[in-house]
């Protein structure tokens, strides 16, 4: 006879629900095939698992489902209500308020530099620069004088080098020509002449710029 | 709700960047048509008109450019032009007008050459190189435009427009020029070689210990008020000066001088309607120099006086200490268009013979004793007849 030792009562049940390893299977089937006591056994387990499933599905009689399952999500809540208060608490780290405040402004600050730098003419950001300057060694703020205010309109100005425009403290242009002239003038109806020689032949050549 | 406060102020940004954006295209676009740092070939046109006593013989404008500086063009102007004395007179001046745009300060400037005796059908060349200033964005092509202003014969007569005044600027020099041909004549005259010789040579010292400082001129308001005070003129005294100043304050503050004030009164028996003071400076080292010459427009009648106010600041080294001031009578121009100027006997004051220039003839006179010496002096004398 196959298998002649019988199958244990831990092998029956464990045949029975499908829950035997895999290994143990074949041997196991061989022997309940041949054994008549056995196979009763393993019938009689199946039917008794089948019974407690069709009694375990169905729900018993006066059960309010909605009242029973508001219990258990409250009972849930209160476990982890009272996991959190013996839990220590993990804080995520963020940046106080005033640092948000200050990132935000140096953000903002970047953005108008770069549209300043990207737009404006080099001879306005040197004027300024030139009035930061002013203002700072001035400083009204701390009782000093008054801050004079020039409305210089465009200057002209001459030098033993020849003539210069200026506006705001830039300059416009730069002296006329190369050479250098032998005298210049100044006019105070906003113009300025230079002279030069010409050293082969003597002829003077004069050279006004207009201011207004 | 943070980024849209971020995407908010972007949006706000933009428009004011706009025009910006347009001008930077623009500079762009020409940076990188020319090359970084390149100029472009000036468009110019040279504007004779077809009556004018001179023409065109040609033109070079070689070397000239454009290159941006900032909001501008920068306009480098190197030209020589040949005219052409087309009419029956000697010419003995020329002023032309040299212009990028009329209105920007910059944009305008002007060529003039004294002390010349072109012949009826001869060719003379005006020879200029200046820097004008035209903003990015102005209309009208060309770039810069050379028209004639004014020209002065051998008789004193004037063509041209006089947009920049000329005629009078020219008749200035033209009778200087002619004072002193006539001076040097005298001398060469009574004194022989020598005589002249001397003077040549006086006139060539004069020009080397001539102080040029630095001066700058604006017109407008300074309310830098601070430590002003009234410091009042002293006047070279001029005996055949048609117009004699009476009194005369500036205010000053340190190295700064502003809104000159003067009385004059007409000695003469005719109308003014232009005089011209000069302005002289002295500083704490007892330095004095020519600052600015004082243009005024006027009419001022015979045996009458009149207060005249000039609204312009003058700013020195600020090393400097105004300490006094001089003021003298450089020119006066009559209602009929006749001039006066100082007479070389005026000329002799230790003053002014420290602080003026010379006429422009005189140093084309002294530069042709330069280069070639004393007869050659003395052939340009007698070339001239008057």
């Amino acid at each position: 006879m196959p298998g002649a030792q019988h199958l244990t009562e831990a092998g029956v049940v464990l045949y029975a629900a499908d829950d035997m390893p895999l290994w143990r299977r074949p041997l196991a089937r061989f022997h309940a095939s041949g054994c008549a006591a056995c196979t009763e056994r393993i019938a009689a387990y199946r039917s008794d698992q089948e019974f407690v499933r069709r009694m375990a599905a169905e729900l018993p009689h006066g059960l309010n489902w909605d009242r029973m399952a508001a219990e258990m999500t409250a009972n849930i809540r209160v476990g982890l209500e009272a996991g959190e208060c013996v839990a220590r608490r993990a804080q995520a780290r963020t940046l106080s308020t005033g640092w948000r405040v200050a990132a935000a402004s140096a953000g903002f600050a970047a953005l108008l530099v770069s549209a300043w730098w990207l737009n404006m003419p080099k001879s306005q950001s040197a004027s300024l620069e030139r009035a930061v300057k002013r203002i700072a060694q001035v400083r009204p703020w701390r009782g000093g004088p008054i801050l004079p205010f020039e409305d210089p309109g465009p200057l002209v100005e001459i030098s033993a080098a020849g003539i210069q425009l200026r506006e705001n403290g830039g300059a416009l242009g730069v002296s006329q020509g190369l050479a250098r002239p032998v005298s210049v003038t100044l006019s105070a109806q906003g113009s300025a002449r230079a002279r030069y020689l010409d050293q082969e032949t003597g002829q003077v050549t004069i050279t006004s710029v207009y201011a207004q | 709700m943070r980024n849209s406060l971020i995407l908010l102020m972007l949006c706000a940004f933009a428009p004011a960047a706009r025009p910006q954006q347009q001008a930077f295209a623009q500079q762009q676009a020409f940076a990188q048509q020319q090359g970084p740092g390149s100029s472009q070939t000036l468009a110019h046109r040279t504007d004779i008109p077809h009556d004018s006593p001179v023409t065109l013989a040609g033109d070079e404008w070689g070397g000239s450019g454009a290159t941006i500086r900032g909001g501008a063009y920068a306009i480098d102007v190197k030209l020589a032009l040949s005219l052409r004395n087309s009419s029956q007179r000697r010419v003995r001046g020329v002023t032309l007008t040299v212009m990028a745009q009329e209105a920007t300060p910059g944009g305008k400037g002007s060529l003039s050459v004294p002390s010349l005796d072109v012949a009826p059908g001869e060719t003379f060349t005006v020879r200029g190189d200046l820097h004008l200033l035209r903003p990015i964005g102005a209309e009208s092509s060309p770039m810069v435009e050379v028209s004639l202003d004014g020209i002065l014969f051998d008789d004193l007569t004037f063509y041209g427009p006089n947009k920049l005044l000329s005629r009078r600027t020219m008749m200035v020099w033209e009778l200087e020029a002619r004072r002193d041909r006539q001076y040097f004549r005298s001398l060469l005259e009574q004194s022989g070689r020598q005589g002249l010789q001397k003077a040549m040579l006086a006139s060539l010292t004069r020009d080397a210990d001539r102080p040029q400082f630095g001066v700058q001129m604006v017109r407008g308001r300074a309310t830098n008020t601070d430590g002003e005070k009234d410091v009042r003129f002293a006047f070279l005294h001029l005996p055949d000066a048609p117009v004699e100043p009476m009194d005369g304050v500036a205010r000053v503050a340190g190295n700064e001088a502003r809104a000159p004030k003067l009385v004059v009164r007409n000695r003469s028996g005719r109308v003014v309607r232009h005089l011209e003071m000069g302005w002289i400076v002295r500083d704490q080292q007892g330095r004095e120099f020519l600052a600015a010459s004082l243009p005024y427009e006027m009419r001022l009648p015979p045996r009458s006086s009149a207060q005249i106010l000039q609204d312009a600041s003058l700013r020195f080294d600020p090393r400097t200490s105004l300490e006094g001031m001089t003021g003298y009578v450089a020119t006066v121009e009559f209602m009929d268009g006749s001039l006066w100027i100082p007479s070389r006997a005026d000329l002799d004051d230790p003053t002014l013979r420290r602080v003026v220039s010379p006429s422009p003839e005189e140093q084309r006179l002294v530069q042709i004793y330069r280069k070639r010496g004393l007869n050659a002096v003395m052939d340009e004398l007698k070339r001239f007849t008057n």
